[in-house]
């Protein structure tokens, strides 16, 4: 026990370094909540370039690139894309601004998920809406944003809340470019201490909690908009 | 829209359909239909399933887009025109489907309201005057700030046709409008229906309600295999039919 309130202290107290922790978890926050915004925007984008083409035949070039982009980004470990980006693409850029590129990247992978999650949202919307809003003189972008997007967002929440909880667990490996997140501090702890288990232990209950927290906003959000489906 | 000086009056050609044909890939579904479609017209259109008079019906609002022939709506080709002067002629050709399709993030007031609002017909607090109106009229005033999920089917077809009329349409186009419904719920969508003919509305209804036809009808359209095989008033053409095929149609059904 003695032996126990002596690694605690030397993990966390000695030196602050619980204010590591606090360091690591702000630049992980901060990516992770840009990374999403970034994912999220291209991700409909691209969901509204795919399905407009496959139900209309417009859009040939836009679609063939956002079919490139996924099956890139898809195709290839979120690792490798971070460190090309940062190390080939970004290579002359000042180490400063990791984060940017940190953010982009994760951001960039992360749209080709919800790019196919809210596409597969718009499948998932009955053909009879499109027809209602047609004929109701209502213009494709018009139905599109009016009528389609709030029911398919609505029929993807989950999927995309998952989206963004994968996102913040995937960028434990920010590290590899340099970036000091929750993890990558977690790990100095460990080599000044020579101690794993305690700050390995508290990284991993503090995502633990991100996720449960992140997990109970969403099951609100959701029995909100499913409000309009109970009978 | 029609300025004052040239009323509309009943018996002006709305609609006029030339040599319409229709394929999907290699099916011939519509094959050369010839008509016209006047103010004031209840048109009555019935058939076989597979006969092509849905097809027609979505033809008429370039919701299914014909492979060839003419429809002249004030005087253009809608086939001929771009999608945002189809939009404007859709504005004015209201369209009731089999499976209602309202909009289920909306409530039901929203459903009546959204398009004359996005389209700048109405302000929003003059769409919901409209909105209440209608729902008066349709019986359901009481389920404005209900969704469609707690309607009955009924009560939701009286919603959609609330929701087409808010648009003041020319005409009124219905494709099966009581085939997905309960047996106790068809008639009050039927009752709704005649009010609306009564009033003077331009129908064109894709129906299997031979009562409805009998009723209502100022031409009974009789569709089979992608031809308009006889057309005339309900009385003639239920007790006179010409064709054999009509025949054959009828002596089935009744």
């Amino acid at each position: 026990m003695e032996d126990f309130k002596q690694k605690f202290h030397d993990t966390f107290i000695t030196d602050d370094r619980w204010k590591y922790l606090v360091e690591g978890l702000e630049n992980t926050l901060i990516i992770t909540l840009f990374a999403a915004l970034l994912g999220i925007v291209i991700g409909f984008a691209v969901a509204i370039v795919r399905s407009t083409h496959d139900r209309t035949g417009k859009l040939k070039i836009l679609n063939l690139v956002s079919r490139v982009y996924l099956t890139v980004i898809r195709g290839t470990p979120m690792v490798v894309q971070l460190m090309i980006m940062y190390f080939v693409i970004f290579a002359t850029l000042h180490a400063k601004y990791k984060i940017y590129v940190a953010i982009l990247s994760f951001g960039i992978n992360s749209g080709a998920y919800v790019a196919e999650i809210v596409r597969s949202g718009i499948m998932s919307i009955d053909n009879g809406q499109f027809e209602a809003g047609s004929s109701l003189g209502l213009s494709y972008p018009r139905t599109m944003f009016y009528v389609i997007m709030p029911q398919a967002f609505k029929n993807v929440l989950p999927a995309l809340a998952n989206e963004v909880i994968v996102l913040l667990k995937e960028t434990s490996v920010a590290g590899y470019i340099g970036m000091e997140d929750l993890t990558k501090k977690g790990d100095i702890i460990r080599g000044a201490t020579y101690e794993a288990y305690l700050p390995l232990l508290a990284v991993a209950l503090i995502y633990l909690i991100m996720v449960m927290i992140l997990t109970w906003l969403v099951s609100k959000l959701e029995r909100r908009l499913r409000r309009n489906d109970r009978r | 829209m029609t300025d004052a000086k040239q009323q509309p009056k009943d018996g002006d050609v709305l609609i006029r359909v030339e040599d319409l044909s229709k394929n999907f890939a290699n099916l011939k579904v519509l094959k050369g239909i010839n008509t016209t479609i006047s103010r004031g017209e209840k048109v009555v259109i019935i058939g076989p399933s597979g006969s092509g008079k849905s097809t027609f019906l979505r033809c008429l609002n370039r919701l299914e887009r014909a492979t060839s022939g003419k429809i002249i709506v004030d005087g253009e080709d809608i086939l001929a025109m771009r999608e945002r002067d189809v939009n404007c002629v859709r504005q004015k050709m209201g369209m009731v489907f089999q499976h209602f399709n309202l909009f289920g993030h909306l409530t039901i007031r929203k459903n009546i309201t959204l398009a004359p609002v996005k389209l700048k017909l109405m302000t929003q607090q003059e769409a919901d005057e409209k909105a209440s109106e209608l729902l008066e009229k349709v019986g359901l005033y009481d389920k404005a700030d209900a969704y469609p999920s707690q309607l009955s089917g009924g009560q939701k077809q009286r919603i959609a046709i609330a929701r087409s009329l808010a648009m003041d349409p020319e005409i009124m186009l219905f494709d099966e409008p009581t085939s997905a419904l309960d047996p106790e719920m068809v008639g009050e969508v039927l009752e709704l229906m005649k009010e609306l003919a009564d009033s003077g509305m331009t129908m064109v209804v894709v129906t299997h309600e031979m009562g409805f036809a009998k009723e209502v009808a100022s031409r009974v359209m009789f569709m089979d295999d992608g031809n308009i095989i006889e057309e005339a008033p309900p009385q003639e053409f239920f007790d006179n039919p010409k064709n054999s095929r009509t025949k054959l149609f009828l002596s089935r059904i009744l």
